[in-house]
Formats: structure tokens, C-alpha cells, sequence
């Protein structure tokens, strides 16, 4: 009797195997939550992890339960954060204001900018009058000639409208005169704060100081130094415009409304950087962007807290759903045809000063897949090019490690005779297949990376010195074979076909993964892999949206554009994901 | 608390999540386990009617989940029988479910240590397949329906690639003569492949997550007729390659069955190793909905956290899966699940349904 109960007991072995099963997952939970806790902590971001986790589009059932836990964090943040008011409100409160007597503000300012040695000031009579005056500018950001053309001259030169004059007018006419009939500017803004006018200064506007006036006058001349639009160099295509973004944000905004004629694209404009203040311009469809992915991505860009915003990669970062995930949840992009399909889709895009990158938000596991060039082509190379690239994916992820479990656990599942090739090819290696195929995958990407830091001409010989004689090299040494040359060569082919090139980091860094997978448990390790990898993308999403979304309920209408791109005609609905006010594309 | 259930799934995803959930692992050793029963060719017959058998269970079941939109099984079934025997009755299907979540995992390690991975430890293959279940879970039952429908199309594929291929070593005269023996061995036939459909008991806590729950009688009825043409498919093949004696012989049949050709126009010489790899990710998707399913009836149960238990369950899934001492343990866990199966949920959800209704319990 207690023998037979004791043979069901599990052994001790079991049992400790059983702890080690529970005691591994519940660390890595544990780790996770720990870091959630110190990001918390650290940054404002964890405010918004707990106030509304996964997003703004309501993905769950309640979305009413789910906007009132967010409101109050967003509303605690929005005290902090300047949107596009103007500037601080501190500096408002302690900052000098002008006094109206020439000399006194005049050395005022100069005291404020006396570390600066690129602020000039013109010192100048205005007309026949001869009220002095002075002009402010910043010696490489103002456009010079403008300035000297439309503020200088009319103002030297002002006879007319001072006719009959004796004396100078009190300063609202003379305000009055000087905006309606002697400067030659269209933008004009006042201000009476001295910080605030210093500020104007140092991004290229000229302020004029006129004696008697409190007020100064912003006159609109920056002229930054602009690139033309060029090429895009990170995302080229064969047919399609051949302009992208630049550094200037009022070149790109210009370029998507230049897009074509519509009065529903927003751009709503952000403050970003405590330090180091940048414009920041949120764009979307106003009849087709949801409302609440709009007002998630505003309010996740109001928690951005750092003194200076570089690149928009920053911002990627920043606000970006799931930091651990090695997927991008943000799409970054130089085209504005790009940028421009995006939002007529309904998702909202975001574009900032100083960097010709432009993120598109939400993403979806397919548009790292998609080029633009698909749709510009007809539907039938479209779709093609779009299979092509979900096997060149395919290959570019799981290509080395398909080599090792084939090769190390079942040569058996590939034709014999190819198996005797290989390893009658693979008798001088002396290394497993894993260190044969890590040795190779490195190189090529050591390769990669130094072939995208050289000067350009230098670039093309790199790939023939690595590519040609190294392998060619290593395969005669003795240290690979022949046909791992050619696995690791067709799988940085796949992943050179990848439109995105951050997709296509993402597929490199998971490649080493699944080799020591492979190397493990073989065949089976891959499928492994691939569950998790599967499982991931499943519970990943991106500002509320499924990152795989195609497999959501009611998503049919989706498939027409994931696998093949079917005719434009047939593409009536937009993505039903990104819940758009208004799901029909118009014909 | 955590238990409530909060993400809905559309009827499609239900019925797909239905049928994988019906095949799993049994497909390889159902051949076997009819033929050794029966002893003539016409057991898939007794397919056809476990298949018709397991959609009637299912059926009372939906009904009764009806009564009580929105709530599953584990919540309401206080309501009819009164909270003591509710948990007992509760207790004894998390320890159901959570059995067939241990005889999948035990099965993907045995098939993986027999024909994929000779002399890799068994927990090693274990663990990792439970560790990426409980990542999977944690998602709820929408990201695991979403799995299920990401991974059909590829094993439904190479599924049915794989059976084409076969049918060169198909021989239909080893399925004749039909009903040689009459209807009798049919009968017998009957049973095992009531305990590989399972009876569809999985509607008692997919119901309460669905969409439209009143379309629910479809999801049974579309999801076993799928699953039966799998079945069917397998024992067809299978015996019409072997015929009755041989299949009796094999511990996977179906996988021999794939063993037993080479093709020399494609990419792959034999399959069994695609096959095999394949099929653990249905192996997982079935280990998933079970797995999920003894997290969700413990968490509603004992009014715990839902990731607490699943938590508490991963250890006892393993443990459980290690009890078989050798294969034959394996498979007679199976037989056991699948006995426990018919004794609750054959037999226990009509009387349930009728003390519901005249105790005018829920809609």
C-alpha cells in the first residue's frame, strides 16, 4: 500500500527541477517589476506607465475607466511643461522689463549679452527726426540683407511719414506709424521682457528698441542655414519623389502641406527640452485621426523631461510603449510621402526641429515590411516585392541558425547527398557549427559597421576586401565552409532588402539569439524561439494598438494589404486597428 | 481583484482557439489507440461519431454557460449547486486541466527526446516550453487566441503538404472492407476517440469571453467539425499505410507515417523532423488554452490574482508531467484524462443545466 503511493510520489529531483521551473520566471517578474519601480522613480515616464498602461486606444472594454485614470497624471504634468505659450513662466515673473530710456535699456541688454560675443547691436536714428533706436540681431542667424533692406533702410530713410514733425510723437503713434508705414515685415511680434526679447535674439529674429517705448519690437528675419531637400539617403527608392526631410522643421511642415491641398491636416506645436528649448510639431488628420490616440500622443510628449531633445530619436525613446522590447514602436522616416500615407491611414506623426527624421506612430509589425514603393508600383510587382521581402525577413533572422540545428541535430531532414557535401566540405573545420557560424555572422557584421563609417570612396573596396577575400580566405584556411560562406552572405543579403533600417537592426540583434537557441535545442529551440518571439509581438503594442494587428477580430479588411498589396480600387477602408473617425477612404 | 475577465474574443478566434485545443498531441497516437480498440479498418467511423458525440457535450455545455453571459463556469457553477460542492467541483477541473497541460508537456518532451533531441535533459526541454506558456499567458486570453490564429495557418499548411505527400504510400485497400464486422467494433472504437476529442469543455470558460456569446453553439459545432476532419485525416492515412496490424505496433503511428517516405523533388528528404517541430507549436497552443484554463478556474476559484496562480500552477504542471514513470504511464494518463473527461463533463453539465433551470438560476 504505501509502496504503491510512494511510487506516485515525485522523486526529489523533480521537485527541485519543479523550484528551479517556478523560480526562474518568478526572477525574471520580479527583475522586471524592480525596473519598472526605478524607472518610476527616475523619470516621468513611470507616471504614465501607471496612470495608463498600453496606451490610448482603447484596447480593452472600458475606455472610460481607462481615461479617467489617465487624466489626473496628465493633468499633473501638464503644470510643469511649457506647451507653445511662449516661454517660462518664471523668467516672466523675475525678469527686467524695459524702461523706455534709451540708454538704460540699451546697457541693460548689454550687460545680459556681454558673454555673447555673436549678439550685435546697430545703433541707428530713425528719419529725419532722428529718434534713436537699436537694432539687435545675431550675426549668422539673421538673414543680413532682409534685415538691412526691409528694417534699416525704411527706417533711415522714413521722410514721409514723419512730414510736418517737429518733434518726436508720444509712442503709441509713433508704434503705430512705424508698423503701418515704415517697416517692411510681415511678422511682428512685442515684448517688453528683457529675457524674453534676448531669446528672440538668439534664434535670428532682430529686435528693434526704439527710444521712448517700452515695448520692443520682434521683427521675423531668421534665416538659419538650411539644406535643400535631397535624396533620402537611408531610404532610397526607384520610383516615387525624390525629396526628403531636412533639418529645418518650417521646410518640413511646408513640404507636407505641399503635398496637396487640405485644410484638415493639424500640426499642433510642442515646446521640448528644459534647457535647450525645441520646437516640436505634432501632424494628423483631424476627420480621420482618432481622438484619443491624438490626445495619448500629446500627453505622453508633455512627460518628456530632459534638457535637451537632440534628434527625434530622443523623442522615440521617450515616449515609446515598451522599452525592453528589441521591436520599434515608432517609425522613423526622412520622406514626407511617407510621412503624408501615414496620416491619411490615421496614425499622427511627429516631426522636430533639427533633425530630418520624422516618427510615425502607432506602428504596426507590418509597415516594417512595406515600402512606399509598393503602392507606387502596380499591384502585382507590389505584391511581390512585399512576399519577397517577408521571406528575405524570414531568412535574415532564422538563416545561421537553421544551418547549426540542421547541420549539429538532423542532418537527417535535408537530401543526403547534400549532406555529404557538406560535411565532406566541413572535414578540415575544427570548430562546431556554432562557433563556425558566430565567427562568420560577427565579421560580417564588424564588416557592416565599418563599412558605413568610412569616408564613401573608401566604403565599396571594404566590401570587396571583407566579402570576397576574407571569406574566400577563411574558407581555404580551414576555419569555415564553403557553405556557411554562403548562408551568412544570402542572409545579410536578406537583411540589406529590408526597407527599414532600424527593422533591420532589430532582425541582426535577434539572430544571435536564436543561433545559441539553435545551438541548444536544435530545431527545436528555433520553435521555440519563434513562439516567443510570436508571443512577444502578440502582447506588444504600440500606443494602444496591437503590434501584430492583423490577426485582431474583424481585421479581414487588413489582409488586403499585409502579405500582397491587392489592387488601390479594393483598398477602400483604412487600417480598422487604428480605429479612424472615418474608416472609408474616400474615392 | 484580477479575476474578472476583461478582453472579449470574436467568434472566430473562439472557434479557432476550439480547435486547437481539440488537436493537439492526440493526433499522433490516436491511429493506435482506435485501431487497438476496435480492430478493424472503419475507425474512422468511430471518429466521425466521437466527433459528433463530443459536439453534443459541448453543446450542453454552451447552453449552460449561456444562462450566465459574461461569467464562466468557475463563477457561476456556486450559484447552482451552492458553494461548497461548486469548489470541489471547481478543483476537480483545475486539476484537469492542469493534468492535460502536464500529458501535452510530457508528450512534446518525449516526441523531442525520441526523434528531435536524443540525450538532451527532459527538464531543460520542459522548462523552456513552460517558461514561454507562462509568458504567453500572462497576456490573457486574447494574446493566447491570437497565437492560435498566427500559428494555424502555417501547421494547417504543412499539416496538409505532409498528408498529400503520403498519399503515395496510401494504399485504400487496407481501409476495406467497410463495416466488415458490422457496426460492433465501431462501437468500441467509439471511446478512445471520445478521450482524444475531449468534449469540448473548453466553451465553459471561452464562452464568458466571448463577443457574442449566443453564437457560441456555432463556434462547438464548426470547431469539433474541423478538428474531425484532422482526425479523420490521420487515421485514414495512417492505416491505409500500415494497415490495422501495423498501426497497432507503432507508439506514434502518424509520425511513422511520415517516417516511412522520402521525397526526392523538394528542399526536404523526410519530414518527420518538420512535421515534429511543427506540431509542437499546436503541442504549445493546446498547452496554452489548458494551462490558461486551470490559471483562470484557480484565480476565480480562490478569489486570487490571475498571475499569482499561474505562477502557483507552472511547478504543479511539471510535477504532474513527471508522475508517468515511462511512456505507457504517459499514455495511460491520457486514458485517465480523458475517463475524468467523460465522468464530468459527460455527465455532470445536464444535471447542472437542469437544477439551473428549475431553480431559475441566471437568464
Amino acid at each position: 500500500m504505501w509502496n504503491t503511493i510512494m511510487d506516485f510520489f515525485p522523486s526529489w529531483t523533480v521537485l527541485i527541477q519543479g523550484l528551479f521551473i517556478l523560480v526562474v520566471p518568478v526572477a525574471i517578474t520580479i527583475a522586471v517589476k524592480w525596473l519598472g519601480l526605478k524607472e518610476g522613480q527616475m523619470s516621468r515616464r513611470g507616471i504614465k506607465a501607471a496612470g495608463r498602461k498600453g496606451g490610448g486606444v482603447p484596447s480593452a472594454q472600458k475606455p472610460g475607466e481607462k481615461v479617467q485614470k489617465g487624466t489626473p497624471s496628465s493633468g499633473g504634468n501638464r503644470d510643469n511643461v511649457q506647451t507653445n505659450t511662449g516661454f517660462g513662466k518664471e523668467e516672466e515673473a523675475s525678469g527686467e522689463v524695459f524702461t523706455g530710456r534709451f540708454q538704460e535699456d540699451l546697457q541693460q541688454f548689454k550687460d545680459i549679452t556681454r558673454d555673447m560675443s555673436d549678439v550685435s547691436v546697430r545703433e541707428f536714428y530713425i528719419g529725419p527726426l532722428k529718434i534713436k533706436a537699436a537694432l539687435f540681431f545675431l550675426a549668422g542667424l539673421t538673414d543680413k540683407e532682409g534685415m538691412d533692406r526691409d528694417i534699416l533702410k525704411p527706417l533711415m530713410y522714413a521722410d514721409r511719414p514723419f512730414e510736418g514733425m517737429t518733434i518726436a510723437p508720444d509712442a503709441a503713434s509713433l508704434k503705430d506709424i512705424l508698423v503701418h508705414q515704415v517697416i517692411l515685415v510681415s511678422e511682428i511680434g512685442y515684448t517688453d521682457h528683457l529675457m524674453k526679447s534676448l531669446q528672440k535674439v538668439l534664434f535670428g529674429t532682430a529686435v528693434l528698441m526704439v527710444d521712448g517705448m517700452k515695448e520692443v519690437f520682434v521683427l521675423g528675419t531668421p534665416k538659419g542655414r538650411t539644406r535643400g531637400g535631397e535624396e533620402p539617403v537611408s531610404e532610397a527608392l526607384l520610383r516615387g519623389p525624390r525629396i526628403g526631410f531636412n533639418e529645418t522643421l518650417s521646410d518640413n511642415t511646408s513640404m507636407l502641406r505641399r503635398h496637396g491641398k487640405t485644410t484638415e491636416l493639424a500640426m499642433i506645436s510642442f515646446t521640448v527640452g528644459k534647457r535647450v528649448q525645441k520646437e516640436l510639431v505634432l501632424a494628423y488628420m483631424k476627420d480621420i485621426a482618432n481622438q484619443e490616440l491624438v490626445e495619448e500622443v500629446e500627453r505622453r510628449i508633455r512627460t518628456i523631461d530632459i534638457d535637451d531633445v537632440q534628434e527625434s530619436g530622443f523623442v522615440e525613446q521617450l515616449i515609446e510603449d515598451n522599452y525592453l522590447s528589441p521591436f520599434q514602436q515608432i517609425q522613423n522616416t526622412e520622406r514626407p510621402d511617407r510621412v503624408m500615407a501615414a496620416l491619411l491611414e490615421g496614425r499622427v506623426a511627429i516631426l522636430l526641429d533639427g533633425t530630418p527624421f520624422a516618427l510615425i506612430m502607432p506602428v504596426t509589425f507590418s509597415m516594417l515590411l512595406q515600402s512606399p514603393e509598393d503602392y507606387y508600383d502596380r499591384w502585382l510587382p507590389g505584391s511581390l516585392l512585399r512576399v519577397l521581402r517577408f521571406f528575405a525577413a524570414f531568412i535574415s533572422l532564422f538563416g545561421p541558425s537553421l544551418y547549426i540545428s540542421f547541420l549539429s541535430f538532423h542532418p537527417g531532414l535535408i537530401p543526403t547527398k547534400l549532406v555529404i557535401s557538406i560535411l565532406s566540405s566541413r572535414q578540415g573545420v575544427p570548430f562546431p557549427t556554432l562557433i563556425e557560424a558566430l565567427i562568420m555572422e560577427v565579421s560580417i557584421e564588424i564588416l557592416r559597421e565599418a563599412g558605413l563609417r568610412l569616408p564613401k570612396p573608401i566604403g565599396p573596396a571594404m566590401g570587396i576586401v571583407g566579402g570576397l577575400i576574407i571569406g574566400q580566405a577563411a574558407v581555404e584556411a580551414g576555419i569555415v565552409s564553403p557553405i556557411l560562406v554562403i548562408v551568412v552572405a544570402v542572409t545579410a543579403i536578406s537583411s540589406f532588402s529590408m526597407p527599414m533600417y532600424s527593422a533591420g537592426i532589430t532582425l541582426r540583434l535577434l539572430r544571435f539569439a536564436v543561433m545559441f537557441s539553435a545551438a541548444m535545442f536544435g530545431l527545436y529551440g528555433v520553435i521555440l524561439f519563434f513562439l516567443l518571439l510570436i508571443s512577444h509581438l502578440i502582447k506588444l503594442k504600440s500606443f494602444g494598438v496591437p503590434y501584430v494587428g492583423v490577426v485582431v477580430p474583424y481585421r479581414i479588411n487588413d489582409w488586403k494589404d499585409f502579405f500582397i498589396r491587392l489592387p488601390l480600387q479594393f483598398m477602400k477602408r483604412r487600417p480598422a486597428l487604428l480605429k479612424p473617425k472615418n474608416p472609408i477612404r474616400k474615392g | 481583484m484580477d479575476t474578472k475577465p476583461r478582453d472579449q474574443i470574436t467568434t472566430g478566434q473562439t472557434m479557432i482557439v476550439m480547435v486547437n485545443y481539440i488537436v493537439g498531441a492526440g493526433i499522433l497516437t490516436l491511429p493506435r489507440t482506435t485501431v487497438e480498440a476496435a480492430g478493424t479498418p472503419d475507425v474512422w467511423i468511430s471518429v466521425i461519431l466521437g466527433g459528433i458525440a463530443s459536439m453534443l457535450t459541448g453543446i450542453i455545455m454552451v447552453k449552460l454557460c449561456q444562462r450566465f453571459p459574461g461569467e464562466s463556469f468557475f463563477q457561476f457553477i456556486g450559484k447552482i449547486i451552492g458553494k461548497p460542492l461548486g469548489v470541489c467541483l471547481n478543483i476537480a477541473i483545475v486539476v484537469y486541466f492542469l493534468s492535460i497541460a502536464s500529458y501535452e508537456v510530457r508528450t512534446v518532451q518525449e516526441v523531442t527526446g525520441f526523434f528531435l533531441l536524443e540525450g538532451t535533459p527532459a527538464w531543460a526541454i520542459d522548462a523552456s516550453f513552460m517558461w514561454i506558456a507562462l509568458y504567453l499567458c500572462r497576456g490573457g486570453i486574447n494574446a493566447v487566441s491570437r497565437l492560435c490564429r498566427l500559428i494555424v495557418p502555417i501547421t494547417w499548411t504543412i499539416f496538409l503538404g505532409v498528408c498529400l505527400i503520403s498519399l503515395e504510400v496510401f494504399d485504400v485497400n487496407n481501409l476495406r472492407p467497410v463495416l466488415g464486422e458490422g457496426i460492433g467494433p465501431v462501437w468500441k472504437g467509439i471511446m478512445p476517440a471520445e478521450v482524444t476529442f475531449t468534449l469540448g469543455e473548453a466553451m465553459l470558460f471561452l464562452t464568458a469571453f466571448m463577443e457574442k456569446p449566443k453564437k457560441a453553439v456555432k463556434v462547438i459545432i464548426g470547431g469539433t467539425a474541423i478538428a474531425t476532419v484532422f482526425y479523420v485525416l490521420a487515421v485514414v492515412l495512417t492505416i491505409g499505410a500500415f494497415s490495422v496490424d501495423g498501426v497497432t505496433t507503432r507508439t506514434w503511428p502518424f509520425l511513422d507515417l511520415i517516417r516511412s517516405f522520402e521525397v526526392d523533388y523538394l528542399i526536404f528528404e523526410r519530414f518527420e523532423s518538420l512535421l515534429m517541430s511543427i506540431w509542437i507549436m499546436q503541442i504549445f497552443c493546446l498547452f496554452c488554452i489548458s494551462f490558461y484554463g486551470a490559471a483562470l478556474g484557480l484565480s476565480q476559484t480562490m478569489n486570487r490574482k490571475f498571475h499569482n496562480s499561474l505562477f502557483v500552477l507552472l511547478p504543479l504542471a511539471y510535477i504532474i508531467s513527471q508522475l508517468p514513470p515511462n511512456i505507457n504511464g504517459l499514455f495511460s494518463l491520457g486514458a485517465m484524462n480523458g475517463n475524468w473527461a467523460i465522468v464530468i463533463f459527460g455527465f455532470v453539465p445536464l444535471p447542472l443545466l437542469i437544477i439551473a433551470y428549475l431553480r431559475r438560476v441566471g437568464s
